[in-house]
């Protein structure tokens, strides 16, 4: 399958502060595409130039065709990117259903009646089907991400964003996340997952980037990325205490 | 799973439907006939007018600050604008007040639509403090213009104001209406994202929702109603005067019924109109103190029911009255007693 999204050389970063150099990488269609790299390291500016927070001073990204390196992000959302935000921002106030259903009509332009059913299958993609009624604002944590995740897919995206949702969850729940994105692959959605936690890397992504100051030191099959003596050098070392701390 | 306490949770009960809605049109007609059949004394007529017009306003200040976030402080530049319509209208050219009024509304919302240009660039404190800026120049512009007697102020003329009987059917009327134009908005596509922007606004743009055009509209709404409230304001004092028609009194009215009832709740605003009148009408025996008092009463609501009357009594009871809540299961005209049943 050909490529869904490209970053040609993109350089990017917030007024004169540049933290992008030169990146370059591409997700192929229906692929799970993790990004790993330590703190600073640019994962989320990555992610905010993808949905258009920020405009790259150079390079240009392609998106299933399109050249969306200028593009607003509502037009991004609408050809097709949906992101979700790191901690989680439900509507509180509204009821589980209803956070999808806003993301079905406006983000997908569907009328009410027809943006139920795309609401309720997203709902049932992120097991959040028996939850429907409840107010968002009573969600767990691991519930709140999945509702991300459930918004995101409201507004019917190719790309799914996944900007770390197995942050701050117990092991269990980590199991369920990766559960859900491999059934998220499974119905065709490409994906782009930033994470820390490194099991769910090696465990659910097809290809692996580690960035470096805001390059890309190494993509490839995930064992290998992880295995290798670079990411040793700049990630693992530090990570693998992290995770003897939890 | 851990969760089962809450997925076991009874669904919030809605108040609303057929027998609502009959609920709602047996108040009315019976609003209406106890106004034209005289068996109102013309005293609780004037109270009644100014509990429907003050619910008129704060659910028009609710919509703006409530739903999309945009807290005015500037809304009595709507009232003053009209009031002053219907004078000029009347007074000078000797004209009908309806004129007077259509006149004020449409220069209300002309007025709007080029405030939002500079406005809508602002945010937060910027915006609350922008509004109050523009509409004390407005009122020190007409506290210096000679064509509207500068501060002197303006009467209505006498052969246009119409009787209290009279003036409590449009106040009715515009009330009614006012309340409609809410309930329908918020049934609506755009009143969908309205509710989304009310708890997150950012989070409701990146996934679609067009902040702008929500803005706009609302503003525009808002300013409309209030200039028509305003006008009819006018109407029943008799006379404008740039302090007392321009006066920040009037926001603060509306911020403290929207307190009251409970922010982003549309039964909020109407409790908190009749709250208001009552209150405001009662503490005229201590002039001086009805501020203060007012003042300590949103204050300690503020503390101690954060989400108004109307908003904590849904929560503790788990209901919702003239809710736009969305069901997943396509509505099915019930009764109340099988709403609870749902599951």
């Amino acid at each position: 399958m050909g490529n869904i999204l490209t970053f040609d050389h993109i350089d990017a970063g917030y007024g004169r502060v540049q933290i992008l150099h030169d990146l370059s990488f591409s997700v192929e269609e229906g692929e799970v595409f993790g990004v790993i790299g330590p703190n600073g390291c640019g994962k989320t500016t990555m992610f905010n130039a993808l949905i258009g927070l920020i405009v790259p001073n150079h390079g240009t990204i392609t998106f299933n065709g399109h050249n969306i390196t200028k593009m607003k992000p509502d037009a991004r959302c609408h050809l097709g990117i949906g992101r979700t935000y790191q901690v989680p921002r439900p509507f509180e106030g509204m009821s589980v259903y209803e956070n999808v259903l806003v993301a079905a009509v406006h983000g997908a332009n569907h009328n009410e009646k027809t943006g139920r059913q795309v609401a309720l299958d997203a709902l049932k993609l992120t097991e959040l089907y028996d939850k429907r009624e409840i107010r968002a604002g009573e969600l767990t944590l691991l519930d709140r991400k999945r509702l991300e995740i459930a918004r995101a897919l409201g507004t019917e995206p190719k790309l799914l964003l996944l900007d770390e949702v197995a942050a701050g969850l117990t092991e269990a729940e980590v199991q369920d996340v990766i559960k859900m994105v491999k059934n998220l692959k499974a119905a065709g959605y490409s994906i782009i997952w930033i994470e820390h936690v490194i099991q769910t890397m090696v465990e659910a992504t097809d290809h692996l980037m580690c960035m470096s100051e805001g390059h890309e030191l190494l993509i490839g099959e995930p064992r290998p990325v992880m295995d290798s003596k670079e990411v040793e050098e700049v990630y693992l070392g530090v990570e693998e205490e992290d995770e003897e701390d939890e | 799973m851990e969760n089962n306490g809450i997925a076991l949770r009874k669904p919030v009960k809605i108040l609303d439907g057929i027998p609502m809605l009959i609920i709602c049109i047996v108040i009315c007609i019976a609003l209406y006939i106890l106004g034209i059949t005289k068996t109102f004394s013309n005293n609780t007529m004037r109270y009644l007018l100014k509990i429907f017009l003050y619910i008129t306003m704060g659910e028009m200040w609710n919509l703006m600050s409530g739903f999309t976030g945009m807290t005015s402080l500037g809304q009595q530049v709507f009232v003053g604008i009209a009031g002053y319509s219907v004078a000029v209208f009347t007074s000078t050219f000797k004209m009908s007040m309806w004129l007077g009024l259509l006149v004020g509304a449409v220069i209300g919302v002309v007025f709007a639509l080029l405030l939002s240009l500079i406005l809508f660039r602002m945010r937060g404190m910027y915006f609350a403090v922008a509004t109050w800026l523009i509409a004390e120049a407005v009122r020190l512009w007409f506290n210096s213009w000679r064509f509207v007697k500068q501060g002197a102020g303006m009467t209505i003329a006498t052969s246009q104001i119409p009787k209290v009987r009279e003036l409590y059917i449009y106040a009715l009327t515009l009330c009614i209406i006012a309340l409609v134009v809410v309930y329908i908005l918020l049934r609506t596509k755009t009143g969908l994202g309205l509710t989304a922007m009310r708890d997150d606004a950012d989070a409701s743009s990146s996934v679609g929702v067009n902040i702008f055009k929500s803005k706009l509209l609302c503003y525009l709404i808002c300013s409309l109603f209030i200039a028509l409230a305003g006008g009819m304001f006018a109407l029943q004092k008799g006379s404008v005067l740039p302090s007392s028609s321009f006066s920040i009194d009037w926001t603060v009215a509306m911020v403290f019924i929207v307190i009251i009832g409970g922010v982003g709740t549309m039964a909020g605003p109407i409790l908190g109109g009749i709250v208001y009148v009552i209150l405001s009408e009662f503490l005229a025996h201590f002039p001086g103190w009805s501020n203060i008092i007012l003042g300590a009463i949103a204050i300690l609501v503020i503390i101690f029911l954060p989400d108004g009357i109307i908003g904590t009594l849904q929560k503790k009871l788990n209901f919702e009255i003239f809710s736009q809540k969305r069901l997943s299961e396509p509505k099915k005209v019930k009764g109340l007693k099988e709403k609870a049943n749902m599951a």
